[in-house]
């Protein structure tokens, strides 16, 4: 993972995360690495890793079991909820960029509509 | 917190050049500090005092509690920029040598260390390259136990491969109960290690703070502010 | 200070042992290959070869502590959880140990030699009892204290010029300090045997007046620490005492130097 330069570097983290998780790289109930292991595979601070671990904690997407590692929350819901908050800040970029082409709302969505069926 | 490094208007001159001008720090239980600067700018001068090589000329400097001396010697871990170790000896007596002064000297982990840095304890010192040598000084140092480390520019003038296996050993042997101090001016190798940074200039401190706080107050990576601060 | 006395040791023993080899050989060639009538030459060279030998050795234990002053090696050493003292001491520690082990050596060696080459056989008890006699003994014990404070002066001035010069690396300026203290510490203990000329006899243990004592056969022009006659050896209370004294202020006072002054 690189990072980039004017973020926390614990932000970064927490990004990388959750675009695993939302990915599906990382399901729930999963183990994280430990703050070790991801301290030394990203060649950060283990206080950084265990800041990010705690504001994703703060935030319901993992918990802790004593002794055990720190997991990926197992209730469905509050993964969905992550996808699809991920999802809306995805499409409002790509909105305020597509706006600036100076497309109409029908328009927009007919050139979505074609790109997805090429995809297919 | 606790903080177990108090520097309180710690000022040092030679005859009348000032090497540190009345510097307040302090360091954090459990937090790695990196001391950034250029050459000159006073952090091995600011190291040399910490570890009792130099004295003050003014100020106080608390380390646990206690004034610099035998005592705070057995809980400072520290990786001089200089090939320290006794030319007579080989690895293995280096090991015997930490295991006999320091009570905190872990052999196992200096041995899973070694093997790490690839060397072997057969090896004379005076036969170690550059790389080799920070290698071998770090594993010793690293394989103690102590309250706090402190690390004078552990990955100048090393290849990238030795840089590489430099950070690594570090972080996984930092142990989150003891307090790291790391001098560097190569910032961009080492910033995701530190939790606070201090800049050192003319022996005065002119910014310091959480290296996360100050990524985000000055949307800048701690590299580009050390630039922006060394350049003129 | 044990520990540190071993790796003292472990430093050392190469270059002591590599001095003694060479003098062994040199006194084997010296004994075998000088004709046999010219005793006396053989004497003056084996006494030569013995005084070189301590003073290779002494040169070289004095130039190890310089290095702990000035190279890299006294980043570990002064990093070490020891006292100043501890670090000093067992440096002294160790040198004199040396200086027992390559005079005892050197010593016999010779008289072995001497005994092979003039094809006598070795009087062993004669040669005990004359080891064994108090004056001998006495000389001996007055050797290494002169010599181990000298090397305390030695330190000390190395030690000062260090801290007095910070960083600058004039070569010979703990020369000069350790002459100019050598000068003075002898000029005091003149001083004080001038004022106390209470001289013990090494072999009764009687105690004497210089000024007063008609035992005396030669003139004492100049107060000095010891002197001899034909029968007796003799030695100033006082100006001995000094001379411990001063040396156990000299110890501390560099150990005081290594532990809280010095400037790497």
């Amino acid at each position: 993972m690189e990072f980039n330069d004017n973020l926390p570097i614990y932000l970064q983290i927490i990004n990388y995360l959750k675009r695993r998780i939302t990915s599906g790289e990382i399901s729930g109930g999963d183990k994280l690495p430990s703050v070790r292991e991801l301290s030394s595979k990203l060649k950060v601070n283990p206080n950084t890793v265990q800041r990010a671990y705690q504001e994703l904690e703060r935030e319901d997407l993992v918990f802790t079991k004593r002794g055990m590692g720190t997991f990926v929350t197992e209730d469905d819901d509050v993964i969905m909820k992550l996808k699809k908050d991920t999802a809306k800040e995805v499409i409002s970029n790509f909105i305020a960029e597509i706006k600036g082409l100076d497309f109409d709302d029908d328009e927009i969505i007919e050139i979505i509509l074609n790109e997805i069926k090429k995809e297919d | 917190m606790e903080n177990l490094v108090e520097i309180k208007k710690l000022s040092k001159n030679y005859f009348n050049k000032k090497a540190l001008d009345n510097l307040d720090l302090t360091i954090e239980e459990g937090k790695v500090l990196g001391i950034l600067g250029p050459n000159g700018s006073g952090k091995t001068t600011l190291i040399k005092i910490l570890t009792g090589l130099l004295r003050q000329s003014k100020g106080e400097v608390l380390i646990d509690g206690h004034k610099v001396g035998v005592y705070t010697k057995s809980i400072v871990s520290y990786l001089p920029d200089r090939n320290f170790l006794y030319n007579w000896m080989t690895i293995e007596d280096a090991f015997k040598f930490y295991s006999d002064f320091y009570s905190d000297f872990d052999l196992k982990r200096g041995e899973e260390l070694l093997d790490f840095m690839k060397l072997g304890k057969d090896m004379k010192i005076t036969s170690l390259s550059k790389g080799m040598t920070e290698k071998l000084n770090l594993t010793l140092v690293l394989s103690r136990k102590a309250k706090l480390y402190i690390l004078d520019e552990p990955i100048a003038g090393v290849d990238p491969v030795a840089r590489d296996q430099i950070l690594d050993a570090i972080i996984k042997n930092y142990d989150s109960n003891s307090s790291m101090i790391i001098t560097t001016h190569l910032v961009r190798d080492m910033e995701n290690l530190f939790d606070d940074v201090a800049f050192l200039k003319d022996g005065e401190v002119i910014l310091k703070g959480n290296a996360e706080e100050l990524r985000e107050e000055k949307g800048k990576s701690i590299d580009e502010i050390y630039k922006e601060i060394f350049s003129e | 200070m044990g520990k540190y006395m071993k790796y003292e040791i472990k430093g050392t023993y190469k270059v002591i042992l590599g001095i003694l080899a060479i003098v062994l050989i040199a006194t084997t060639v010296l004994y075998n290959y000088t004709a046999k009538n010219e005793s006396s030459l053989i004497i003056a060279l084996a006494s030569l070869l013995i005084f070189g030998t301590f003073l290779s050795a002494f040169l070289y234990i004095v130039g190890s502590f310089r290095k702990e002053l000035y190279e890299d090696r006294g980043y570990l050493t002064f990093t070490l959880p020891l006292t100043g003292n501890q670090i000093l001491g067992a440096k002294l520690i160790v040198a004199f140990m040396w200086f027992l082990i390559l005079g005892a050596i050197t010593v016999s060696y010779n008289i072995f030699m001497m005994a092979k080459t003039s094809g006598e056989t070795i009087n062993f008890k004669e040669l005990l009892s004359l080891i064994n006699s108090s004056e001998i003994i006495s000389f001996a014990i007055m050797i290494l204290i002169s010599g181990i404070s000298t090397l305390i002066l030695i330190y000390f001035s190395m030690a000062l010029s260090r801290v007095t010069l910070r960083n600058r690396k004039i070569g010979g300026m703990w020369f000069i300090i350790f002459l100019i203290l050598s000068a003075f510490i002898a000029w005091i203990q003149m001083k004080i045997v001038t004022i106390s000329p209470y001289y013990i006899n090494l072999k009764d243990w009687s105690i004497v007046n210089s000024n007063i004592s008609a035992l005396f056969q030669i003139e004492i022009d100049n107060a000095s620490l010891m002197f001899s006659t034909e029968d007796y050896f003799y030695i100033n209370i006082a100006g001995f005492i000094t001379n411990i004294i001063t040396g156990i202020i000299l110890f501390l006072g560099t150990g005081h130097i290594i532990e809280k002054k010095i400037d790497l």
